[in-house]
């Protein structure tokens, strides 16, 4: 048998929190699956479960003075109803799995679980993404590249639980999200790339471009970013040869079940290529 | 009942299946059932040196090979593959012993205690190894399980004599079936007598294989089919295994015995579609006419022949297409490799061969700047013409009107010159598959080795039950089977019974595969209803279940008679090798997204020849089922192996097309009767399976202007294939 929680409040479940080890249940879609036994025996949890998902004070997406904020339990269906979720979040989360598990399955799972294929991933790094860290004893905000660490690794604190996102609001003029996968539905990434652009008077005035599951964790480098801004689309479809072999020293594919490092590796430069290309001016 | 045969009626089994309530093995609750969980090999190719079995706690049980009252071997063609390991074990995967407990949380823990010992042997992993045979080999001298040869007419003259000769090589993969309801049975033993419950396609074969392994007389052992969720041919051998262990698990322990699978289990030691390298050679003569083909054909068989064999047979016989070849040489050999068993998978070894002959066919006409579908039109086959096997082709061909039918509906021929000279950012491209599904067991099989027989009872009530060991796996022969009863005793459907077979009440109609249930045993029925209502034979009481028991008033047996005209010499593979056949003609339209390579299908046509259609329902379900899965053949199911092991067990990562993925297809049938058909009905299962993965692959080679060879066309691939195989 496991033993569980079902906190009636933040509060409450932080006070679990800090209290004894858990393992956070925010949907359960990937976590479940995880540690699911042959039919008939129980889901194996070395400690007890606590299940987050349902508390309504970490559920909603908000506007709050240059942000949208969102809350850890937002559950991707929400985040596709709803008007503050940003477009190019809308539709990396509109290729998630399925209905069912759109229903079931939370932002902050996705994040907690930083899995190098989570689809919500490369668009939180591209727009700067902040995760706001509570325990019981203080608050702590981290920028989401510095949260996730490792595949499966954050730096979230046995007492802390992830309480919401906040994404500076920021409009951009090209909003460019491709996954690639096996199929148009139920599918886990073999790769995502995110691109989004400022473009003023024909010029890059700023650019963001991410990789997932071609690395340990979501590839994004303000260093090549910054290299792009100043310049028109012309000039840069010039500099795409320069430009992608210095994203394919970052991206680091493995072969495995789903595809394989030569495919990934191509097919994100390929993306980058047509991303840069199709920037207005070119 | 005088209306069309073939008009639609609602499944017998839909409301029970949509509602819920269907009973599967999985809701089967015996008093004292104990729970089975299979110890299996962690190598691909071992000696077991020892097992070490911690000790049992009270009501555990540890089943193996010495629990084999009779001969350890699964009854097949070659019986070379044991229940329960022996000595070596073959696969990943393969059963060593059962831990059998009333807790399944008792059972894991047991199991997990055991300790196998292993002295590693060097395995083989691919066709290529298999056929080299440089280590120590799996099966007889040379690692073949099978191999045959076909010769009609003079090829190696026809080849010397040959102005060009053009030749391709064609690879295939896996295929995993993913039935929705993984594999399960219960054992029972009462009163002497052992009984298997389970999801299964062939009772009989389960219960000759539990005869073998008993060493029992037939009247001790019987099998009763529960609902089916699909079987797609993986319930068709394999499941003889598992009943062999729930069924020694229920005689060791005296309890009900319920063994059923999860789906990584299923998919990590069930069996698969047989992987092939097929070679095809064609000898041209000056006026680029064919005068000659050669095919070589090589499949991987896994671990143990299962049936193999007959798979490489009806491969072989389908190795030069639709097309009238004059002089053949088919080389056929099917080699053991330590991957899991291949076995039945609807199509049956045709699949492969159409990929390879359509892909070579259009790849050939192209190379001599032909265009495809008037090349493949001027070599056709059609009545009078022989088949591979010399057999004539009795009955008309209709393949030029249905070729004719899909161009009306697809546009093919004004696509395929608008794609292949267009150049336009995003690749599109349109193929046309044309294929033949022989119905039936191959060669003499229905006469020699089924002699099936079917049998009717009228109650008094007036209600005429079907008894057939042929099951229902929900490809509708439940409706099927009792519209043709129906309609020829002028009865309304629902005074027709049939239930899932239990062996004790049924006669061996033979085993539901083959795409055989609607032409033989549906004729044999038909049949048999005739002189029901003629005044047939008066019967003895019976029952057959609370629900359908009661005096029997007339009873009428009915036996395979095979058509006169069928002349079959198995030794040389002469004669004809089905009594007849089914074509099809499948369109397929893309486009190849250009930075990713990732395939979408725009449109998909096909035109069916199945004879009459009975249920109009059934058959497009039939029709549009079998295209979706032999799409996912063609573009979507990858299933890799890493040193035996399956890299996709699981739905996550073997991934099968679902319904947001095709566009609707458009369907049409054509009426051609077939005299020994029932209402002139022939085989319609397999067939939309083959022609997809042809036609999706001619499609992508008409967009991106380069050949595939290769089955699964993954967008890995063709990213390959346009860098040049950097």
């Amino acid at each position: 048998m496991v033993r569980t929680y079902r906190p009636q409040s933040f509060q409450e479940a932080l006070e679990i929190k800090k209290g004894a080890p858990v393992i956070t249940i925010a949907g359960g879609t990937d976590l479940m699956v995880k540690r699911r036994r042959s039919t008939g025996l129980s889901p194996y949890f070395e400690v007890p479960a606590m299940f987050i998902a349902h508390l309504g004070e970490i559920k909603g997406v908000r506007f709050d003075g240059g942000n949208i904020r969102i809350g850890a339990a937002c559950s991707f269906a929400v985040l596709l109803q709803n008007e503050a979720t940003p477009p190019i979040l809308k539709t990396a989360v509109s290729r998630i799995a399925s209905p069912a598990v759109r229903n079931m399955g939370t932002i902050g799972g996705n994040i907690c679980n930083a899995s190098p294929a989570g689809d919500t991933l490369p668009v939180l790094y591209a727009r700067d993404a902040s995760v706001v860290l509570k325990s019981i004893d203080q608050e702590r905000i981290l920028k989401i590249s510095e949260f996730i660490t490792a595949p499966g690794e954050t730096v979230l604190r046995e007492d802390e639980l992830l309480k919401e996102i906040v994404i500076p609001e920021k409009p951009f003029d090209v909003n460019f999200y491709r996954k690639v996968g096996t199929g148009m539905t139920n599918t886990i990434s073999k790769i995502t790339f995110t691109g989004i652009a400022e473009i003023l008077n024909g010029m890059v005035k700023d650019i963001r471009i991410t990789f997932g599951a071609v690395a340990p964790t979501v590839v994004r480098s303000r260093v090549n970013e910054e290299r792009l801004i100043g310049h028109s689309g012309k000039e840069i479809e010039k500099m795409i040869p320069e430009i992608s072999s210095l994203y394919s020293a970052l991206i680091n594919p493995i072969d495995d079940q789903r595809s394989n490092a030569f495919y990934r590796r191509s097919v994100s430069l390929r993306l980058l290529g047509h991303f840069l290309r199709a920037l207005p001016g070119c | 009942m005088k209306e069309k045969v073939d008009r639609s009626i609602n499944r017998i089994d839909a409301p029970e299946k949509t509602g819920g309530y269907a009973e599967y093995i999985a809701d089967m609750k015996f008093e004292g059932m104990l729970y089975a969980k299979t110890l299996r090999s962690e190598k691909p190719r071992a000696v077991i040196k020892s097992i070490d079995i911690p000790l049992l706690p009270e009501g555990c049980y540890v089943v193996d090979k010495n629990d084999i009252p009779g001969k350890n071997r699964v009854k097949m063609l070659l019986d070379d593959q044991p229940f329960f390991a022996e000595d070596i074990v073959n696969y990943i995967g393969e059963p060593i012993l059962l831990v059998v407990g009333p807790d399944r949380e008792q059972v894991a823990q047991v199991l997990s205690n055991i300790r196998v010992l292993y002295e590693e042997m060097e395995p083989v992993f691919t066709i290529v190894d298999a056929v080299k045979c440089d280590k120590a080999s799996i099966y007889g001298e040379d690692n073949c399980f099978s191999g045959y040869e076909i010769i009609r007419g003079d090829p190696d003259r026809a080849f010397r004599e040959a102005a060009e000769a053009i030749e391709g090589e064609y690879r295939t993969g896996l295929q995993e079936h993913i039935y929705l309801e993984p594999q399960g049975v219960i054992g029972v033993y009462e009163n002497e007598r052992v009984t298997v419950y389970g999801s299964m396609q062939c009772p009989y074969y389960i219960k000759t294989a539990l005869v073998q392994g008993f060493g029992w007389d037939e009247e001790r052992i019987r099998v009763v089919q529960t609902t089916t969720g699909g079987a797609f041919g993986g319930k068709e051998e394999y499941t003889s295994i598992i009943a062999g262990h729930a069924a020694f698990a229920a005689v060791k322990t005296g309890r009900p015995v319920r063994l059923i699978f999860d789906r990584a289990e299923d998919i990590i030691c069930t069996t698969k579609r047989h992987p092939s390298i097929i070679k095809i050679k064609t000898a041209l003569d000056k006026n680029r006419k064919i005068t000659a083909m050669e095919v070589e054909i090589t499949l991987d068989g896994g671990a143990y022949a299962g049936l193999s064999p007959v798979v490489l047979q009806r491969a072989m016989f389908a190795a030069t297409g639709v097309y009238n070849i004059p002089n053949i040489k088919v080389k056929g050999r099917v080699f053991a490799t330590n991957n899991v068993p291949s076995g039945a998978m609807r199509g049956f070894g045709g699949p492969q061969a159409f990929f390879a002959i359509e892909m070579h066919m259009q790849s050939l006409a192209e190379s001599i700047s032909r265009d495809p579908l008037d090349f493949k039109m001027e070599n056709m086959l059609s009545k009078g013409d022989l088949t591979v096997t010399g057999g004539v082709l009795r009955y008309e061909v209709k393949l030029p009107q249905m070729i004719d039918l899909v161009e009306k509906m697809s546009g093919y021929r004004r696509k395929y010159e608008a794609f292949i000279n267009d150049r336009g950012e995003v690749p599109k491209g349109i193929g046309l598959s044309i294929f033949y599904h022989g119905c039936a067991f191959t060669g003499s099989g229905e006469k020699e080795k089924i002699r099936a027989r079917v049998k009717l009872k009228k109650r008094k009530d007036g209600k005429v039950l079907i008894l057939v060991a042929s099951v229902e796996m929900g490809q509708g022969s439940s409706t099927t089977l009792r519209k043709i009863v129906a309609r020829a005793m002028d009865l309304p459907v629902e005074d027709v019974i049939y239930e899932n077979p239990d062996t004790d009440i049924v006669p061996d109609s033979g085993p539901t595969v083959a795409s055989r249930t609607v032409m033989i045993v549906g004729f044999l029925l038909k049949k048999a209803a005739e002189r029901l209502k003629a005044g047939g034979e008066k019967a003895a009481d019976f029952k057959v279940t609370e629900a359908c028991e009661g005096p029997a008033e007339l009873e009428v047996t009915e036996e395979y008679e095979e058509p006169g005209y069928i002349k079959w010499g198995h030794e040389k593979f002469e004669g004809d090798a089905y009594p007849t056949y089914s074509w099809g003609v499948n369109v397929v339209e893309v486009e190849v997204d250009p930075v990713t390579f990732v395939i979408k299908v725009n449109g998909i046509w096909g035109v069916y020849d199945i004879g009459t259609i009975i249920d109009e329902r059934i058959i497009r379900g039939q029709m549009e089922g079998g295209i979706a899965q032999g799409l996912g053949y063609a573009a979507f199911e990858v299933m890799n192996t890493d040193c035996g092991n399956i890299l996709q067990p699981s739905l996550a990562d073997y991934i099968i097309p679902n319904s947001k993925e095709f566009p609707e297809m458009e369907i049409r049938l054509i009426d051609n009767p077939y005299e020994y058909g029932p209402f002139g009905a022939k085989g319609a299962g397999e067939l939309p399976f083959i022609g997809a993965a042809p036609a999706l692959a001619s499609a992508v080679q008409n967009a991106l202007k380069v050949p595939i060879k290769r089955l699964p066309v993954t967008p890995e691939y063709l990213l390959k294939v346009a860098e040049g195989e950097k």
